[in-house]
């Protein structure tokens, strides 16, 4: 097809328009950690890494970062087990109506408003009379986090031939040799994609968080606390570092993905219609 | 079995002019000639079938006339006018596509109706037109489907409806049959073949398969490496092969080489085969280098006293297919090989295994082609 | 069609369901129960009555805040969608190096805090802030302006950047998907560029483009960070609101009772989206 200048134009200006917009906060918050800003313009003359220094004695931001790296493992491992669990029952069988009603059910705690989510969590730990804590967030964040990762299994699973199970049985596996020989290794992609993009949102998830939490704030819950009563630019030197680890992090999952992607499709069988 | 007989359709075809004139038509990818620079007539009116095997540049061939690949050399003629600049919307000639490339969010009728919406025609003609295309390919009944509800056969004749609905003076045709089972590809074979005489529009079919060439198209154009080996009716290609590459395409499989002529008369030439002299009726060959000599395994009969070409062999094995019996020979001299293929027949006993037979062939029923190494 | 041996068996559905019922159904059935029950003296009070919701249909400044979040909920998954369809359709026309590189650079700012993505908001919309000072530098202004912070216009422009890549990246995704043949048969059967756009691209990437909207609108009506962030007193939303009768008000049932009503609208909104993105000709 012949490339229309006259439609590549406008569309080029608004893609700019959202780009700008969409790295203009995080550019300012990456030069706020090392400059001082006075009316909207850099002073290029005060690069400083003193607000790197100061992260190292600042512990209530640490024991935050903490607390949101174990919350995320904590949930990232439940919300797996879980998730995978119910992608496998609904591959088995997906004509089924239970097996959407279950889909349908698995969603909603990542559909609705965190708001909701967060509510209604806080309401039902306070009626059992559990205390709002390190557990109570963890569950919070286990639910929010299984859509992703079940959706991301479930599609590997839609991938994966029929026979492949059918010819384990067939050779005499057990159903549980068969999932952990046969099942399990084709899912070691998924499951670390899922995994990583559920810790990613574990760890900025802060509205049901704000619900959820009692004294052992996770970190956006205390930069929120820090912002309502004063910003220092130890939180920009903190979130940069963290931007600068997850956007390697993403660069390696991404180049494992493209290693993976060849012996992938070799087992992917008939699943590619 | 003889190929059916399309040599008269053949002169008429040649009485007509070329619709499409293509000339030192090149296609390069970088470093990689996917067409070496080709002429070709499309004539008015006629089913012509590009063949050869994959990577043979065919399919190259037919997107560069649809225009989706640019040509680095040369020039398509339609209707005698160059169509390099004519963007693809604007060829008069309609594509089907190998995988059919049907639009998924709409109906077999939408879809078919597609090209009259596109230059506006009214409804109520777009529908009549519609209805009649559907009719012609026998879809009726599945308007309202969506394409992802329709089985591979019904797939294919919407793409064919989609594409004639426009009444194009040419249809380009990409293996559409390739996906299909083989039932289903004889039955389409046929009904593509009724479609094309009935409308009169011009099919160029591009196709990997020999025997679907053979049965459906007026002319057949053998492409190899990017080169055209041959074009020809299904008889000239299946009869008179000028080529050892056309020769096994076609499934000669006894190709005796080398060859050196002995002699040439008006009308026949005596070779020199391993398996002795054989006399090769047909106009005498341009050139004398590099020949060799191609037998159709069905022209071999057994102890033919009195055919002019004769053969003493070995049988080496017999093998019973149905209607046919397959039988490998050896020569007693050479310990070359040859296929024989006779009809099956209950009242004569298959020749045993490890005797000797003498095989014989008619002096018209081979053919001089070019040898493997040109 | 039923294939028991891929492991599903009895005992794993009863745990699975379990689990959803437990965490997910209780907790949301109880947060609806809660909306019934009266505060008393700031003690809730287990009697069940309609008095919250008669006072939330009866408050005029509750139902206009309600409004005023589902208009502003709307109006950015509406900018949004436009802004969106037009960048996922830049991207889709560059060459697939491009492709993948644009793609990446969109979930990059996702690994941003979002909180602090918000907070960084003060910094691009203040009077000091850097969009004042590049429309300075551009002459577009003579002074800054200093209507783009702290109101409902702030929020807006807010939310719509900070939710611009879920509204992208699913119009990106159902993109690709056109197989490029399809695109071919249009141009094939006469269709021009814009017709091909408008009978062929459009309607088959407007499933992605509807799961975008759906994320946009549901995170957009019920988000109170940004609003509290960057609103100021003006831009007020229903999700501040309900966040502050579990704060200084206080009253977790009327909180409770707020929330039905954006539940009802987010689960209307999902629904329809479902079907709207699961058209009839996906098999």
């Amino acid at each position: 097809m012949t490339r229309n200048r006259f439609i590549d134009l406008p569309l080029a200006a608004v893609a700019m328009l959202v780009y700008v917009s969409l790295y203009l906060p995080i550019l300012l918050i990456f030069l706020l950690s090392f400059f001082s800003m006075r009316r909207g313009k850099v002073n290029w003359d005060t690069f400083s890494l003193s607000w790197y220094a100061k992260l190292l004695e600042n512990d209530a931001l640490g024991g935050a970062l903490w607390n949101s790296l174990l919350v995320g493992s904590l949930a990232v491992t439940a919300a797996a087990a879980f998730a995978t669990s119910a992608a496998i029952l609904v591959r088995s069988r997906p004509d089924s109506h239970s097996a959407r009603l279950l889909e349908y059910v698995i969603f909603l705690p990542f559909l609705l408003p965190p708001i909701i989510t967060g509510l209604s969590l806080l309401i039902y730990f306070r009626e059992a009379g559990v205390g709002r804590g390190i557990l109570t967030i963890t569950v919070g964040h286990t639910l929010f986090v299984s859509a992703i990762i079940y959706r991301i299994v479930l599609t590997r699973l839609n991938a994966l031939s029929r026979n492949l199970v059918e010819a384990a049985l067939d050779l005499g596996a057990t159903r549980i040799q068969t999932f952990r020989f046969i099942i399990l290794p084709n899912l070691r992609m998924p499951l670390l994609t899922g995994g990583l993009l559920a810790f990613a949102l574990s760890f900025d998830e802060t509205m049901i968080t704000l619900f959820l939490s009692g004294t052992d704030a996770t970190l956006p819950v205390r930069l929120y606390a820090m912002m309502r009563v004063g910003f220092t630019p130890t939180i920009n030197a903190l979130v940069t570092l963290i931007l600068g680890f997850s956007i390697l992090l993403t660069v390696a999952v991404a180049l494992a993905w493209r290693r993976n992607a060849d012996s992938a499709r070799m087992t992917s069988g008939e699943g590619r219609t | 079995m003889d190929a059916p007989d399309t040599d008269s359709r053949h002169e008429v075809a040649g009485d007509r002019t070329p619709l499409l004139r293509i000339r030192g038509l090149g296609v390069r990818f970088q470093d990689f000639e996917a067409i070496r620079p080709l002429d070709l007539d499309v004539l008015n009116g006629e089913f012509l079938t590009v063949l050869g095997p994959s990577g043979s540049g065919k399919t190259t061939l037919l997107r560069t006339i649809a225009g989706f690949q640019q040509p680095t050399a040369g020039r398509i003629e339609f209707d005698g006018r160059d169509i390099a600049d004519v963007p693809i919307n604007r060829r008069p000639f309609n594509t089907v596509f190998q995988d059919y490339a049907l639009f998924p969010h709409l109906t077999v009728r939408e879809n078919v109706a597609f090209g009259l919406r596109v230059r506006g025609i009214a409804r109520a003609t777009r529908d009549a037109r519609v209805e009649d295309a559907l009719g012609i390919v026998e879809l009726e009944d599945l308007g309202d489907r969506y394409p992802a509800q329709l089985s591979g056969g019904q797939q294919q004749r919407t793409a064919l409806a989609r594409a004639m609905i426009c009444e194009p003076r040419l249809i380009l045709l990409d293996e559409p049959l390739a996906a299909l089972d083989a039932t289903l590809r004889r039955q389409m074979q046929k009904f593509l073949k009724v479609v094309q005489r009935r409308s009169g529009i011009t099919f160029v079919f591009v196709t990997h398969d020999q025997s679907e060439a053979i049965t459906v198209s007026d002319r057949i154009c053998v492409m190899r490496s990017g080169s055209i080996e041959q074009i020809g009716t299904p008889r000239d290609l299946y009869y008179r092969p000028r080529s050892r590459f056309v020769a096994a395409f076609f499934g000669a499989s006894n190709i005796l080489e080398p060859c050196r002529i002995e002699s040439t008369g008006e009308d026949t030439t005596m070779v020199s085969t391993p398996f002795g002299t054989i006399r090769v009726d047909g106009p005498p060959p341009r050139v004398r280098e590099g020949l060799a000599l191609a037998v159709r395994p069905e022209a071999l009969v057994p102890a033919a006293g009195d055919a002019c070409n004769r053969i003493e062999c070995e049988v080496v094995s017999v093998s019973f297919v149905g209607s046919e019996t397959i039988t490998e020979l050896e020569h007693s001299r050479t310990r070359h090989v040859l296929t024989m293929k006779t009809r099956s027949d209950p009242s004569t006993r298959q020749p045993v295994v490890g005797s000797r037979l003498e095989v014989g062939f008619d002096a018209a029923a081979c053919a001089l082609v070019k040898g493997a190494r040109e | 069609m039923t294939d028991k041996r891929m492991t599903g068996h009895v005992p794993g559905t009863i745990v699975l369901w379990a689990i959803c019922i437990l965490f997910i159904l209780v907790p949301l059935a109880s947060f609806l129960a809660y909306g019934f029950l009266p505060v008393i003296d700031n003690a809730i009070v287990y009697e069940p009555t309609l008095d919250n919701f008669v006072n939330i249909f009866s408050n005029s400044s509750y139902r206009t805040t309600f409004l005023r979040t589902m208009l502003l909920a709307f109006e950015v998954s509406v900018f949004n969608f436009v802004l969106g369809y037009a960048t996922a359709y830049f991207i889709w026309r560059r060459p697939p190096a491009w492709r993948n590189a644009l793609v990446i650079a969109l979930a990059i700012p996702l690994l941003m805090s979002y909180i602090i993505k918000i907070y960084a908001m003060r910094g691009v919309l203040g009077t000091n802030g850097l969009l004042n000072s590049a429309l300075l530098a551009f002459g577009v202004v003579d002074e800054p302006v200093s209507a783009l912070l702290f109101n409902l216009t702030a929020v807006r422009i807010t939310l719509s950047v900070v939710l611009l890549p879920f509204m992208v990246l699913p119009i990106c995704v159902a993109l690709e998907r056109i197989a490029p043949q399809v695109l071919q048969a249009a141009a094939d059967l006469g269709a021009s560029e814009i017709q091909t756009f408008r009978w062929v691209i459009l309607p088959l990437s407007l499933p992605g483009a509807i799961v975008g909207a759906m994320f946009t609108f549901v995170l957009a009506s019920g988000d109170f960070l940004a609003p509290e962030l960057v609103g100021g007193i003006e831009g007020f939303t229903f999700g501040r609101l309900v966040f502050s009768q579990f704060g200084l008000a206080f009253n977790w049932p009327l909180g409770a009772a707020l929330s039905v009503l954006l539940m009802v609208v987010a689960l209307a909104v999902i629904s329809v989206a479902r079907r709207l993105s699961n058209p009839r000709w996906q098999s």
